[in-house]
């Protein structure tokens, strides 16, 4: 575009076409707006070729398509130019193709897929190699070739790299050459299913084109929200599946793309209709894709080295928006992890999120088939079906796994729970029968016993055996009848036995055992040890010596039964238990209480002192009006305090607090005294507040300036001064003054701020305004300006001071003697002619200030 | 405020009248000079310039930089400066 050709008019509705209304274009402002134009093109340019760029790696088809086809159009239109030239070959194109779609998809979505690939596709097929030419992706070729560059010789792979680079690595050049370099395992079914949809997309949507383009450069740039709204949100969703077979196709695996990625693009139309976002889908579907070949990776090992790459390719620009996904898909295989931590750099998070997640169900499903493709085509078409259920049942589904996963696991503790529990309980039960029956010592005590070897010189075995024998029953015998015995049953008076019964029982065990129970028993006194069977003669305690002593025998291992046992062991612990628990209940109960009592106390404390703080106050108070109005008392009554201070409804509830309160102020309040008054007849016992006002310091902060509130500048004051008058408001307040001359006061502290000033002629206090107001008159503009800056917002007395400008006519009439006023005033003559008012003012202020001390 | 000079203030608080250009906030005696050999002696002048370009800041920045070879932050305050006197002004 030849600037120089353009005249002042030309250059005006160039500027205006972009919708920049300019200036007139004058001699100086040409050269602006002929950069702004440049600019202008520029960026036109850009979007176009950014594009163009994006679509081919090289960028060169692209340029020179856009220049083949735009050669004398403005940039701006190029790619809308493109695209509508596209649009009509794609469109018999899929046309021609949509028989050879296996696919279920509607051939409208292709169309609209084919349209927006179609831009984005033509210029980059030139470039491409060939991989494997097929005749009808040659046709196609051919057609596209005639719309756009000619050098479409590679159509299968050219188209899909075209694709491929449009959709999504339009923002990396890197990446498409490696990819380019990986067309050659490109399937032809792919290549053609490709075709068809690029064709169709193109066809569909051709004014989505651009958004797409665009969309595919943000989409590189920026997340997946940018997909602005192209309206064609079918079309872009159908711009899926294109890439989701050119993702297959590229993976080049072997299994049934066009299967898959119908289902694929199924998946992607069934997942992108809540969202709307294509760019959404698509990544999905480019993870999808990612992770179906990944999958398939597994199966074709020399393929996988293939596959990696490409994938990585492919994957590197598309996944760009894929990063969230990069934990889920770490376990597929380490490469594939990593690479798939790569591809999903960034990503659609919570749409991805579900997917992996669903494909990971999957996955973990299909995860050890080494089965071919075809197996996994099926899983495919069983997450296809799946898939055109809702998004929620993927979800679902995720959760199921994950359900399942924690049940499991629920399970497993639950049964390791239950394996403890029974564990404890067989060893307690074991102890139990260990501790209640003697039977495992029975063959013990027969062969061991605890008489020494003198037992055995003694006697033959046979007699042995015998004297051992009635011991066993014996101390059964005691046994079982101590044991019932102590369970309560009442069959049994005693717990022992009496040398009768024990000897009539033996004998009706065993004849044999009448001779020798007395010799046993003998043993038995002669052991020291305990054999189960406790002696005791007519005296308890005595240690027996003979067996004619015994009187009563009795057993020290009770045998009871099993039930009585376990009755007796649980009364026992839960015993035990409540006794514990009983102990630290109450521990705990105190320590709450304790707690309570402390918190309680707090809270009494906190009021009170909340009380003392509003009785001195309201003393203060009174105080003060006192001094005012001389008409009050000085005290207060105590009960009126009170009452003033605490609510009816309180009254009871503050009763101790206020108690407390007083004591409080009795011993600790010095300025508070407390006497008894008559009032009214009646005595009462008053409070009297004794400290003398604080007002001394009254007099010190009076007429003096305490600084700026705010800086003064073109916002809060006039940019110029307007007028020489000036009013300034709220120097003082009418009713506090007091004093002979407190104006002059005034006079001199507006001269002394304005001291730099000498341009203030005259200044008149109004005394009686209620706003306080103070004229000035100055020589000029300039410097009541300059009087504006210093006076307006400073603090005077407390006070902010404000000004604003009055039109000098009303000031004349307001003040005829300011007409002929024209010396400035000065600060210092002022005091000087003063000193002897000043020299009074203070005493006047103190004195002032003690009588208004009281008003505070 | 308190990011603008004091010459900003100086010049944005009254009428320019026959101000030089080198009161303009951003210009001083190289670019004035600059500018006042290409015809905009005074600031009323550099002020029209601005008018013309439809008070368009990012023109007149592109503009002044040009004409006079000022940088961003110069022609910033120039064209932020007359932008203001326009406010209050005109």
């Amino acid at each position: 575009m030849a600037s120089t050709q353009l005249t002042d008019e030309e250059l005006f509705s160039e500027l205006k076409r972009f919708g920049f209304t300019p200036g007139p274009v004058t001699e100086n402002t040409r050269p602006v707006y002929l950069k702004k134009l440049k600019k202008l093109r520029e960026e036109q340019q850009q979007r176009g070729s950014r594009a163009g760029k994006t679509r081919n790696s090289g960028a060169i088809h692209s340029s020179s398509g856009g220049g083949n086809t735009a050669g004398s159009r403005p940039a701006s239109h190029d790619v809308t130019h493109l695209s509508s030239s596209r649009r009509p070959g794609r469109k018999s194109s899929v046309l021609g193709f949509s028989s050879d779609e296996s696919d279920a998809e509607t051939p409208l979505k292709r169309k609209g897929l084919n349209q927006s690939r179609r831009a984005d596709r033509s210029p980059g097929f030139p470039q491409h190699p060939m991989i494997r030419p097929t005749t009808p992706s040659v046709a196609t070729k051919s057609q596209y070739g005639a719309t756009l560059n000619s050098n479409n010789s590679s159509p299968g792979p050219g188209r899909q790299r075209g694709v491929l680079l449009g959709w999504g690595v339009r923002a990396r050049s890197s990446p498409e050459a490696e990819g380019r370099d990986y067309d050659e395992s490109g399937d032809d079914d792919d290549n053609e299913g490709e075709k068809e949809k690029n064709s169709r997309s193109l066809n569909g949507c051709g004014a989505s084109h651009l958004n797409t383009s665009k969309l595919a450069g943000d989409y590189s740039d920026s997340d997946e929200e940018e997909v602005g709204g192209p309206g064609v949100g079918d079309q872009q969703r159908e711009r899926l599946e294109p890439n989701v077979r050119r993702s297959h196709t590229k993976a080049e695996f072997a299994y049934h793309v066009v299967g898959r990625g119908s289902q694929t693009g199924g998946a992607a139309r069934q997942v992108n209709p809540p969202e709307g976002l294509n760019m959404v889908g698509n990544r999905r579907e480019e993870g999808e894709g990612g992770e179906g070949k990944r999958r398939d990776s597994d199966t074709p090992g020399g393929l996988r080295s293939h596959t990696v790459s490409p994938r990585k390719t492919i994957y590197v620009s598309l996944a760009e928006n894929h990063g969230g996904e990069t934990g889920k898909n770490n376990h597929v295989d380490g490469e594939d992890g990593a690479y798939r931590s790569s591809r999903f750099a960034i990503g659609l998070r919570p749409r991805f999120s579900n997917y992996s997640s669903l494909s990971q169900t999957y996955r973990s499903n299909h995860s050890n088939h080494t089965a071919p493709n075809h197996s996994y085509s099926q899983a495919m078409l069983k997450q296809k079906l799946s898939v055109p259920e809702d998004e929620l049942l993927q979800q679902f589904k995720r959760e199921e796994v994950a359900s399942s996963g924690s049940f499991s696991a629920h399970y497993l503790s639950m049964f390791l729970l239950t394996a403890a529990c029974l564990f404890f309980l067989l060893l307690g039960l074991m102890y139990l029968r260990m501790r209640g029956s003697g039977s495992s010592e029975v063959d013990e005590v027969i062969k061991s016993h605890p008489f020494g070897s003198q037992f055995d010189e003694l006697y033959n075995k046979t007699e042995k055996d015998l004297i051992l024998k009635l011991l066993l029953n014996l101390h059964d015998h005691l046994a079982q009848v101590a044991g019932q015995y102590d369970c309560g049953d009442q069959q049994h008076l005693n717990r022992s036995l009496s040398m009768a019964e024990a000897a009539t029982y033996l004998r009706a065990q065993n004849q044999e055992f009448d001779g020798f129970i007395e010799t046993s028993l003998e043993w038995i006194i002669r052991t020291g040890q305990d054999v189960g069977i406790r002696l005791t003669g007519q005296v308890a305690d005595d240690p027996l010596t003979d067996v004619s002593e015994i009187s009563r025998l009795e057993s020290s291992h009770p045998k009871m039964p099993f039930t009585c046992r376990f009755r007796r062991a649980f009364l026992t612990v839960i015993s035990r238990v409540s006794l514990i628990a009983v102990v630290v209940g109450c521990v705990w109960s105190v320590v709450c209480y304790m707690r309570y009592r402390w918190r309680r106390e707090e809270e009494e404390t906190r009021q009170m002192y909340d009380m003392v703080e509003r009785i001195i106050d309201v003393l203060r108070s009174h105080s003060d009006s006192c001094q005012e109005n001389q008409d009050l008392q000085p005290y207060l009554p105590i009960p009126h305090v009170r009452d003033s201070l605490v609510q009816p409804q309180d009254r009871k509830k503050m009763k101790k607090i206020w108690e407390r309160a007083e004591k409080f102020l009795a011993a600790n309040e010095s300025r508070i005294r407390k006497e008894t008054q008559r009032i009214g007849g009646a005595d009462f016992l008053v409070w009297r507040w004794i400290q003398p006002s604080l007002s001394c310091d009254k007099t010190m902060n009076s007429k003096v300036w305490q600084g700026k509130a705010f800086p003064l500048d073109r916002r809060n004051s006039p940019p110029n001064s307007l007028t020489p008058c000036l009013k300034i408001r709220n120097m003082f307040d009418p009713i506090m003054e007091v004093g002979e001359n407190w104006d002059l006061a005034i006079h001199e502290a507006i001269l002394e701020k304005c001291n730099d000033n000498d341009g203030i002629v005259h200044i008149a206090v109004d005394k009686n305004s209620r706003e306080g107001c103070v004229y000035v008159k100055c020589l000029s503009a300039e410097h009541s300006g300059r009087a504006f800056k210093a006076l307006h917002g400073s603090w005077f007395d407390g006070k902010l001071v404000t000004v604003k400008y009055l039109r000098l006519d009303r000031y004349h009439q307001r003040f005829p003697q300011a007409q002929g006023c024209s010396t400035p005033l000065k600060a210092s003559s002022l005091h000087l002619n003063t000193t002897g008012t000043m020299n009074t003012m203070p005493r006047l202020h103190h004195r002032g200030a003690a009588n208004s001390s009281g008003f505070s | 405020m308190s990011t603008t000079s004091q010459k900003h203030r100086d010049f944005v608080g009254e009428p320019m009248g026959d101000k030089s250009v080198m009161a303009l906030s951003g210009i001083g005696e190289i670019l004035g000079k600059k500018l006042e050999q290409q015809g905009f002696d005074k600031a009323f002048v550099v002020l029209g310039q601005f008018l013309l370009l439809k008070k368009d800041s990012d023109m007149f920045t592109e503009w002044l930089k040009d004409a006079s070879g000022a940088n961003s932050r110069q022609a910033g305050s120039c064209a932020q400066c007359l932008r203001e006197w326009c406010d209050a002004f005109l």
